[in-house]
């Protein structure tokens, strides 16, 4: 085992690395600060320079919104959309359309940027709809992304006919959409004025510096937070309560606005728009921009593109026909040198140095340490001493209150199921079971392969039934998705501790603790109660990744609690514990199942003893018979179920069997 | 805020080096404009030395004797040309140069913008060769109203938005003329700037047809010019079932409006009609339905590397039908298809390497002496920047002054002509585009061409229709069928 | 529709098949094997036509040239893995821009080395007659060596020492390697092995396609959601993935226009992702 520094700095180093933003820091104050520097900066160099200059600095402000956007949808929200380019292309349009129609009539242009947002962000909910409530992820969101801009692209290439125009706007094919008015204002009443092109580069600036700062604001925001942790751990978000699927949506279609917003800049840069803003390229590059400039941070947009453009623009003049492999050679070493970009790496100087000396090495370490980890869940730990707690910890005393909601009221509620069945293929895995589980604590055990975790999924609502159902008092559960369950009082821990490895403990519980009130303040407040129930004050502020296995379950739990459930439901919380931290959470069991449903799946059988809690015994997928510990013990039937797959002589031997080996085959 | 204490460092600091790097970026763009009154900016800008080195001195030599070899027609506008030259200082207190020059030795500056690198480089490097090629001859007998050309030369890296910004650089350059744009999409963002500048702009590729603007004049050929030679030949010696593939777009899809047309006028029908995106490369089943309509020619507007697979594949198919084409050739397709190919298709361009006349003969040498003698081909699109510039060389010496309205009112007379290499061409008055030759080509066995019909003075027949210019100065849009 | 007519349809389905099966292939292994998109995949291919193109204007025979030039792209794909690609297992979008940037390199090399345009190769079999169609051989060659190198790569994946402990370092690259598998020289195999097959698809498209150094580009997306569509378990899902969107796309080409058969293709990968968001062969693992 390496010590938790190291540990620390390795999944630091996998941050930086660019698995994901986390959330903002900073004040609005210091955001507009640097926001307002920049801006003077660009607005004496804009007028100091020639007016092609600026012309050409105007898209290179308007690019940087279009990073912008795409900064938003992957660094903030984990969505790796190829398809910004594509709304930025259908902004591009609309503004021309609704420009070319009106701006002669109105006199202003800016409407029609307000109608390129509009259009840009249906389209981004729709396509959104379509595939977050379809559960498209990952790369596969790429492709889909992809595809729409292909299809995008094969349509307006064809659009060449006469037949193709919205009023006055021909669609114009291949050749695209010419003499698309310039962006324009007017009061009410008065002239209208054509914004210069200095004007315009302010303006495009302007606009990216704010859209910046709104997206930093964004993230310090709940709807933030939770954005950068469902990018972060999908599953324990839902798990919690949150809607991803509506937060993903909401993450798409804001991007959408901006990414349009941009189009719609451009199209007044160039007065011209293309089909080819829809091709593979551009789509490509956008992507290209962030990635060099830094996903993870709003200043990496702008960094990006100046870096690409700046590079493309110098060495290309000197290199000529070279320009591609300079460019390609570039790419290739920030990736190999700088991995999460520039700015990330500004940021990180000194592990940049460090990275360079051994280039992989450290995030290959990093990830064999976290894989190391995990299968090490599965094993029966040493007690590892530094990390081990005061004995006069709160989690001992069953006195200190558990810190739940002020305003809730214990509601312990009666969680069922009734001929509950789950096939796989032929595989029974649970077999027309029907229980209950009342208030207090109730276990469940059985052999490997007994369908155990998948009743737990199948209430939790992991997985859907075959047939049967689950009802939660007179409530119908049984293909509610498990951000539902979650809001009606359903908390799940998993086998495998899932928490946000990337964020810190306090950030951990606060998205736990914000989940269901849905009150900041509270949910600050609540955090600082939880940790200490937790005892988990001096790794407040480590990331959750870092911590040992026992204290990663305590803080699961931990989160679980605190989204205040009337239902528990527990996979393994013991699993990697040592000893002393078993008992300890024994009584902690103990203590939830005074408010609270709690049902336990577990191997460990003194844990199961601790508990005192009624027992269920599942074998091949059906109930098997119930009882206490003590009359299980003496049940030769029980003996012999367990002996049937291993070979012990007692439950409790069976019992170590079972933790030593692997439990994935209760899938 | 209490939900973080571990601090990343504030982003606006990464904004303060955002800065700083515009900083550094425009601190090299003044540097520029201290000591270069046009400064080159961002991007690659080169200039054709005034008088020409020694090095290329026999080549321009060559081009030179060209010109003065032909007298009967390249005399009328390169005479004045030289009789021009003394008369120069008095003749030009231009309008145009900015700032009061006080003798005419001064150069002139004219503009390119080209697709040098990038995927467009195909046709952009030999307009680019042939553009310095064309200045240089041009300077060499003699210059523009005794001056010497300066080029400005900007590549705009097959990227759309490289043309919006370098035309609108070249507007600031205070030039007398620009050549530029390849594509059809390109030309469509970069007219309305220099039209707008008032900037004299000239097109000199192939393309659709139908582009009416007082500011811009066209010496590419259209399909109308085309396919008025070609279809009825194809009728003619083939049949009268003509089968239509075409690119899908603007140029694909007016091709195949005029190919009915044409078809129709010469006793023939379109018996089938398919249009393809342009990164299609799999033509089976497009094959098996041209040999299920069984046409007696097949007429291909295909274009682009992509549809180049077509003619493989239909080789390798057995397909007999013969092809006829308006756009194999316009990406070398002859040279990257092998023989078995590209063997038999017939085409109709108004300009071939293989043309056989005494112009021809000593602009290849000139070009070969000039870029060597492996040159891959040199293209059609070469000879329209080759004649672009020439024609409005001719009409500046002509008009005696580099003003654009006594320009354009020298190229609208009509009688602006240039002994090209593939013949004479003629500048059409009312509709800005070229009267032609147009010349039928077999592919051969060996990568060429074997010429075997030359029309002369095909006109621009849609343009002269639909275009008047000289009537109707104010119009300003692209006509389609 | 005449029985001549019908052969020929099918015939062309065929081909539409194998193209795409061939293509894809070498991404699919990357992709299943190693969670690399490798967007210069296009460029591998264009890379195995050039070297075909090579090998026969020096005198080789064709079809060893086209056996040398899938080996040339083979051993390009183990360099390339070595300098580049293994530094970066595990980071998606960082594989991409390096591949990417990997592309623009190798079209700019290719085109200083041989022009933008050079002399293709002729098809080396001739053609045959039935009815009113007359079909290419060389078709049946590629419906031939697509289906060989389906089998290959599957007889590689299972029978073979080397096929194991990939699929073991798949698994759990941990655990294979405290199984003491040196899951880096076989994470290298796995990479060479698609770049070979990248290769050998260009190699067989060099006499019916334009052989030009942009060539890859024409591809890279067909393949993408051929892949992507086939799901998890590759070899499988490129050849199901394959003649879904290849049947549709030939549908869509023949009844109406190859625009439509295009978008169809596009439209029917989006589909199916939406309704099998692991692709085809997504729905046996159950996350």
């Amino acid at each position: 085992m390496r010590d938790q520094r190291e540990m620390t700095r390795d999944l630091l180093s996998r941050v930086a690395a660019g698995s994901g933003a986390t959330p903002a820091a900073g004040s609005v104050r210091s955001d507009l600060g640097g926001a307002v520097l920049a801006f003077t900066a660009v607005a004496v160099l804009g007028n100091w320079v020639q007016e092609f200059t600026a012309f050409e600095w105007s898209l290179w402000a308007v690019q940087a919104i279009l990073a912008l956007s795409l900064t938003l949808v992957w660094g903030y929200g984990g969505i790796f959309s190829l398809g910004q380019a594509a709304i930025y292309g259908i902004g591009g349009y609309t503004y021309g359309f609704w420009a070319i129609n009106l701006a002669d009539n109105t006199g202003e242009s800016l409407t029609a940027v307000l109608a390129a947002v509009a259009v840009g962000a249906a389209f981004s909910a729709l396509l959104g709809y379509f595939m977050f409530y379809g559960n498209i992820t990952d790369v596969y969101v790429a492709i889909v992304t992809l595809a729409t801009s292909l299809v995008l692209f094969a349509f307006m290439n064809s659009t060449s006919g006469s037949a193709y125009r919205i009023g006055d706007a021909a669609f114009g094919g291949y050749n695209g959409m010419t003499r698309i008015p310039r962006i324009t204002w007017r009061l009410p009443g008065g002239e209208s004025h054509e914004l210069t092109r200095t004007q315009f580069l302010l303006f495009c600036v302007a606009a990216g510096l704010l859209i910046a700062v709104g997206i930093r604001v964004l993230a310090r925001r709940p709807f933030g937070r939770i954005a950068v942790a469902l990018q972060h751990n999908e599953l324990r978000t839902g798990l919690l309560g949150y809607d991803v699927r509506w937060h993903k949506l909401a993450v798409f279609t804001i991007g959408g606005a901006i990414a349009a917003f941009a189009g719609a800049l451009f199209a007044a840069w160039g007065r011209f728009m293309s089909p080819t803003v829809f091709s593979l390229a551009p789509a490509a590059l956008v992507v290209i921009w962030v990635l060099v400039g830094g996903r993870n941070s709003v200043a990496g947009a702008f960094v990006g593109v100046l870096v690409v453009k700046g590079f493309s623009s110098w060495f290309g003049g000197a290199s000529g026909d070279n320009e591609p492999i300079v460019l390609g050679v570039i790419l290739i070493l920030i990736v190999l040198a700088l991995p999460g970009g520039i700015v990330t790496n500004i940021f990180k100087l000194k592990h940049w140095a460090l990275n360079l000396i051994s280039p992989s090495r450290d995030r290959l370490d990093a990830e064999v340490e976290l894989a190391t980890q995990q299968a090490a869940v599965y094993r029966p730990e040493p007690v590892v001493s530094q990390t081990e707690p005061r004995s006069d910890i709160n989690l001992s005393t069953p006195e200190s209150a558990i810190p739940t909601l002020k305003s809730a009221q214990p509601r312990a509620r009666l969680i069922a199921t009734a001929g509950l069945t789950k096939r796989f293929g032929g595989l029974a895995a649970v077999d027309a079971v029907t229980l209950e589980f009342p208030r207090g604590v109730s276990c469940l055990i059985g052999p490997n392969g007994a369908g155990k975790s998948t009743l737990l999924d199948l209430l939790s609502g992991r997985q859907n039934p075959t047939a049967g159902t689950v009802t939660l008092d007179s409530q119908d559960l049984t293909n509610r998705k498990p951000f539902l369950r979650a809001r009606s009082g359903v908390g799940t821990k998993l086998q495998v501790a899932s928490v946000y490895e990337s964020l810190t403990v306090r950030e951990n519980l606060w998205l736990a603790c914000y989940a269901m009130p849905r009150d900041t303040q509270q949910a600050d407040q609540r955090v600082e109660g939880l940790l200490d129930w937790l005892d988990l004050c001096e790794e407040a502020e480590q990331a959750a990744g870092t911590l040992s296995h026992g204290k990663k379950q305590w803080l699961e739990i931990g989160m679980v609690v605190a989204t205040d459930p009337s239902i528990m439901l527990l996979d393994e919380p013991t699993a990697g514990m040592t000893r002393t931290e078993t008992q300890r959470t024994a009584a902690l069991v103990r203590q939830l199942g005074e408010n609270a449903s709690v049902v336990v799946v577990e191997h460990d059988m003194d844990f199961v003893r601790q508990l005192d809690a009624p027992i269920t015994v599942l074998h091949m997928g059906s109930m098997f018979t119930q009882g206490t510990f003590d009359e299980l013990a003496n049940n030769d039937r029980v003996i012999d179920i367990y002996l049937g797959s291993h070979h012990g002589n007692s439950v409790s031997d069976a019992s170590s069997a079972d933790a030593g080996g692997s439990s994935d085959a209760d899938a | 805020m209490a939900f973080i204490r571990r601090r990343v460092r504030p982003t606006w600091k990464a904004l303060a080096v955002a800065t700083i790097a515009t900083a550094l970026l425009a601190a090299g763009c003044g540097d520029d404009e201290d000591d270069d009154p046009a400064p080159a900016a961002t991007s690659q800008q080169e200039t054709t030395p005034a008088e020409p080195d020694s090095s290329s001195g026999t080549d321009t030599d060559s081009t030179d004797n060209m010109s003065s070899d032909d007298p009967d027609e390249a005399a009328e506008p390169a005479e004045p040309d030289m009789s021009d030259e003394p008369d120069e200082p008095e003749d030009s207190p231009e309008p145009e140069p900015a700032p009061a020059e006080p003798v005419n030795s001064e150069p002139i500056r004219v503009g390119s913008l080209l697709d040098e690198t990038g995927p467009l480089n195909i046709y952009g490097t030999p307009m680019a060769d042939a553009t310095r090629l064309a200045i240089e001859s041009i300077n060499a007998n003699g210059g523009v109203l005794g001056r010497q050309l300066e080029l400005v030369a900007l590549d705009s890296k097959s990227d759309q938005n490289e043309y919006i910004a370098g035309a609108d650089q070249l507007v600031a350059e205070d030039l007398a003329v620009v050549h530029a744009g390849i594509t059809s999409a390109s030309r469509e963002a970069i007219r309305p700037i220099f039209g707008e500048a008032e900037l004299l702009y000239f097109y000199n590729v192939l393309y659709e047809g139908g582009v009416c603007d007082r500011n811009t004049f066209v010496t590419g050929v259209v399909p109308t010019q085309q396919l008025q030679v070609l279809i009825p030949w194809a009728v003619e010696n083939y049949g009268p079932r003509l089968y239509v593939l075409a690119a899908d777009y603007n140029y694909g899809q007016i091709s195949a409006d005029w190919v009915r047309e044409y078809a129709a006028e010469a006793g023939g029908e379109v018996v089938g009609e398919d249009f393809f995106p342009l990164d299609v490369a799999e033509f089976g089943t497009t094959i098996s339905e041209v040999q299920s309509a069984d046409p007696d020619v097949v007429v291909s507007v295909l274009v682009g590397g992509a549809h180049m697979s077509f003619y493989s594949q239909y080789a390798a198919s057995g397909a007999e039908i013969p092809v006829v084409s308006t756009s194999f050739g316009l990406g070398s397709e002859q040279v990257a298809l092998d023989a078995a190919s590209s063997e038999g298709i017939v085409v109709a361009y108004p300009y071939f390497e293989e043309l056989d006349n005494s112009t021809n003969a000593a602009f290849t040498a000139a070009w070969q002496a000039e870029y060597g003698d492996n040159y891959p081909y040199i293209t059609d699109l070469a000879v329209y920047v080759w004649e672009g510039w020439h024609l409005w060389a001719d009409a500046v010496n002509s008009a005696g002054t580099l003003d654009r309205e006594a320009v354009i009112a020298e190229l609208e007379t009509g009688t602006v002509s240039f002994d090209s290499p593939k013949g004479t061409v003629t500048m059409d008055g009312p509709s800005h585009h070229l009267v032609q030759p147009v010349s039928l080509a077999r592919a051969n066995d060996s990568n060429g061409f074997d010429v075997f019909e030359t029309f002369e003075n095909i006109p621009p027949s849609f343009e002269q229709q639909s275009c008047d210019l000289v009537a109707n100065p104010d119009t300003n849009e692209q006509f389609t069928p | 529709m005449s029985p001549d007519r019908i052969f020929n349809l099918g015939f062309d389905l065929a081909t539409t098949i194998s193209i795409l099966a061939l293509v894809s292939l070498g991404l699919a292994v990357i992709f299943g094997m190693r969670g690399v998109i490798n967007l210069a995949h296009g460029e591998f291919i264009m890379l195995g036509a050039f070297a075909t193109l090579s090998g026969t204007r020096n005198g080789l025979n064709i079809w060893l040239a086209m056996a040398t030039a899938a080996a040339v792209v083979g051993l390009f794909g183990i360099v390339v893995e070595r300098l580049i690609i293994r530094r970066l297992y595990g980071r998606l979008a960082d594989t991409m821009l390096a591949t990417w940037g990997l592309s623009l390199i190798m079209v700019q090399m290719v085109e200083n080395r041989y022009g933008s345009v050079t002399e293709g190769i002729p098809v080396p079999v001739g053609n045959f007659t039935v009815g009113e169609f007359s079909m290419s051989k060389y078709s049946l060659v590629l419906m031939a060596s697509a289906v060989l190198g389906v089998l290959a790569t599957y007889t590689i994946m299972r029978r073979t020492r080397y096929g194991l402990l990939a699929r073991a370092a798949t698994q759990s690259s941990t655990m294979a390697e405290g199984l003491g598998v040196n899951t880096s020289v076989v994470n290298m195999w796995t990479f060479g092995l698609g770049s070979a097959l990248a290769g050998a698809a260009g190699a067989l498209l060099a006499p019916v396609v334009g052989v030009i150094p942009t060539m890859g580009q024409t591809f890279i997306a067909r393949a993408f959601m051929a892949v992507i569509v086939g799901g998890p378990s590759f070899v499988l899902g490129t050849v199901s993935a394959s003649g879904l969107l290849g049947f549709i796309e030939n549908i869509g080409t023949n009844w109406f226009t190859p625009v439509i058969g295009q978008a169809m293709l596009l439209m029917a990968a989006i589909v199916v992702l939406r309704f099998l968001p692991q692709g085809i062969t997504g729905t046996r693992f159950r996350r």
